[in-house]
């Protein structure tokens, strides 16, 4: 196992209260596979990626949580946990390339100090090779002059891709990439997601991809984490996730998506688009019983009253469920 | 029947930039109409010569039937006809005045007593599932879904009859985007709206609209009725868009 998350709680403190943006999260990713973790807007994906690289705001506090990443384990909750593996065994692409890039420096600048962090040892002229090859790789054109641009003249599909040729030369055991094609143009983001998988590929590294596209994960991602509300409802394969939701918001999620093959019906009250209908519950008080209670169409008395486990769905162990039905005859 | 929109031939540069070039669209009086392309196609840029937002260097666009004029006095009596639904909805919202205050400006745009305003904003509120309690708050004190209700629900008091929406789902979460666009798709069947729609989103246009075209560098690459359009596109461009589109299969090909 190159990554295992174990039971990552975090809160934050805000004016109105502490709010709990995730409880007792657990992932892991192997070796050279991708992880797909989905969820929409205040599930606390984020929080996970920042939890781990050790960049969670002031505000936050981890109070549980171990990952082991390569054999080495961190306790999340202390501070700077996991600083030895920055730039080193973990790296993130951003969905803004420009926090992870220095306006003021040019681009080999940056590439160099990358490789200065890792290998020490290594001259100058090595680096300056070492990183246009990395560029030549990310399939950035003229590697030779982009080496001495700054980040403004670059355009942002271009930016991404000198981002992914700095995870690169880190020779990362974990990439963590937080929604990276998010800003982009379709036909970009599929070149974007090509370099990811290449760089992957490369260097055998364990991929953790959050996005809230159901669409990118399931032609991308091995394996899918659905995250909601801080927890997680659901994890498996993604062929199995897919085949057989073992929650009822995965399946509704799943519903969500429009699939570019739906063709439109000559009766306009037939192009309905589905709506999972409530709201997030508070982030301050958690419901009793299941957290998606509110809002599930197959809710019966127990969910709000019992909290569920992980259950296998389909007896299958490597796909889990947090949804009563699974061990209600 | 008289076009709603219709644009021949638009030509537009700034500067170097070519921003729209030989550009011909029509859409029909109640119909959907969809524009895809991708940053830098010329998109929002057609949305804005449409609006009388931004003038042409050459071509014409005309209004049911009527050519766009620039000015003012213009600019008021279009607005009766065609309202825009901008991608961010603090575009269309004052952060200095309540809710109520910009509503009641369509009033005043309208000749209209504010009572008889009011009782139609609670209305269209009503049908948009907005809380009557909106029209006392700031914009920032409401979430960006009813910030985008509250921006439809102003363009509709205007009692339009061609409503223009820029990216309409962009940055909303995939459970309440669907409420969005079926509400869009209730008002234009109800009121006979000829409703325009910009969106990257393929699926969706594919969906939602009769007809759409492809736009690429300022350039119409690929333009008619979606079924043809998305089921057997022609021009290389549009294979390449669809392709790239990360979409779900369904469940029972997987």
């Amino acid at each position: 196992m190159a990554i295992s998350l174990r039971n990552l709680s975090v809160d934050y403190s805000l004016p109105i209260g502490t709010a709990h943006a995730l409880r007792d999260v657990s992932l892991d990713i192997q070796k050279g596979e991708m992880l797909g973790l989905v969820g929409e807007s205040g599930s606390g994906k984020s929080t996970v990626a920042f939890a781990l690289m050790g960049l969670l705001a002031n505000n936050a506090r981890v109070t549980s949580g171990t990952a082991t990443i390569e054999g080495r384990r961190f306790d999340l909750t202390r501070p700077n946990a996991t600083a030895p593996l920055r730039g080193r065994g973990m790296a993130m692409i951003f969905q803004d390339p420009m926090l992870s890039l220095n306006p003021v420096f040019t681009i080999g600048t940056q590439l160099i100090e990358v490789l200065r962090r890792r290998s020490p040892a290594s001259d100058r002229k090595t680096r300056m090779a070492q990183a246009e090859d990395a560029l030549a790789k990310v399939k950035l054109g003229n590697p030779k002059q982009r080496m001495e641009q700054y980040p403004h003249e670059l355009s942002g599909g271009m930016r991404q891709r000198v981002v992914i040729a700095m995870a690169l030369l880190s020779e990362p055991a974990l990439l963590i990439a937080d929604e990276p094609t998010t800003a982009l143009d379709v036909t970009v983001e599929a070149q974007i997601m090509r370099e990811i998988i290449g760089l992957r590929d490369r260097i055998g590294c364990a991929v953790l991809l959050i996005t809230h596209s159901l669409g990118l994960v399931t032609e991308h991602c091995d394996r899918i984490a659905v995250l909601y509300a801080g927890e997680r409802l659901e994890s498996g394969s993604v062929r199995d996730v897919q085949r057989q939701p073992g929650h009822p918001y995965t399946r509704m999620l799943f519903d969500c998506e429009v699939p570019i093959d739906r063709e439109r019906h000559a009766d306009a009250a037939q192009n309905r688009f589905t709506v999972i209908a409530g709201e997030l519950p508070d982030p301050r008080r958690r419901p009793p019983g299941c957290i998606f209670n509110g809002r599930c169409d197959v809710s019966f008395e127990d969910c709000a009253k019992v909290v569920p486990g992980d259950y296998p769905v389909a007896g299958n162990a490597a796909h889990a469920a947090r949804c009563l039905r699974l061990v209600t005859p | 029947m008289t076009d709603a929109i219709a644009v021949h031939d638009a030509q537009l540069r700034f500067g170097q930039t070519v921003a729209l070039e030989g550009v011909s669209v029509s859409v029909p009086q109640g119909t959907c109409f969809g524009i895809v392309g991708e940053s830098g196609s010329g998109k929002t840029t057609l949305m804005r010569a449409m609006l009388g937002l931004q003038r042409l260097d050459a071509g014409e666009i005309r209004i049911l039937g009527t050519p766009l004029q620039q000015g003012r006095a213009a600019l008021t009596r279009r607005a009766r006809i065609v309202q825009p639904i901008f991608q961010d909805p603090a575009a269309s919202l004052s952060p200095r005045s309540r809710i109520r205050t910009l509503m009641n400006e369509v009033g005043t745009v309208l000749k209209e007593p504010h009572a008889a305003t009011h009782e139609r904003l609670l209305v269209i509120l009503k049908r948009l599932g907005l809380p009557d309690s909106v029209i006392d708050k700031y914009p920032h004190e409401i979430s960006g879904g009813q910030a985008r209700r509250v921006a439809i629900a102003r363009a509709l008091l205007m009692k339009p009859s061609i409503l223009i929406a820029d990216e309409p789902t962009a940055g909303l979460d995939v459970s309440v985007q669907g409420d969005l666009l079926n509400l869009l798709q209730d008002i234009r069947r109800a009121q006979n709206i000829t409703l325009v729609v910009i969106s990257h989103n393929l699926a969706v246009v594919r969906l939602i609209a009769e007809n759409a075209v492809v736009m690429r560098a300022g350039k119409v690459v690929e333009i008619g009725e979606v079924g043809a359009l998305f089921g057997a596109p022609r021009e290389a461009y549009t294979k390449e868009l669809l392709a790239a589109w990360p979409s779900v299969t369904h469940a029972a090909s997987v």
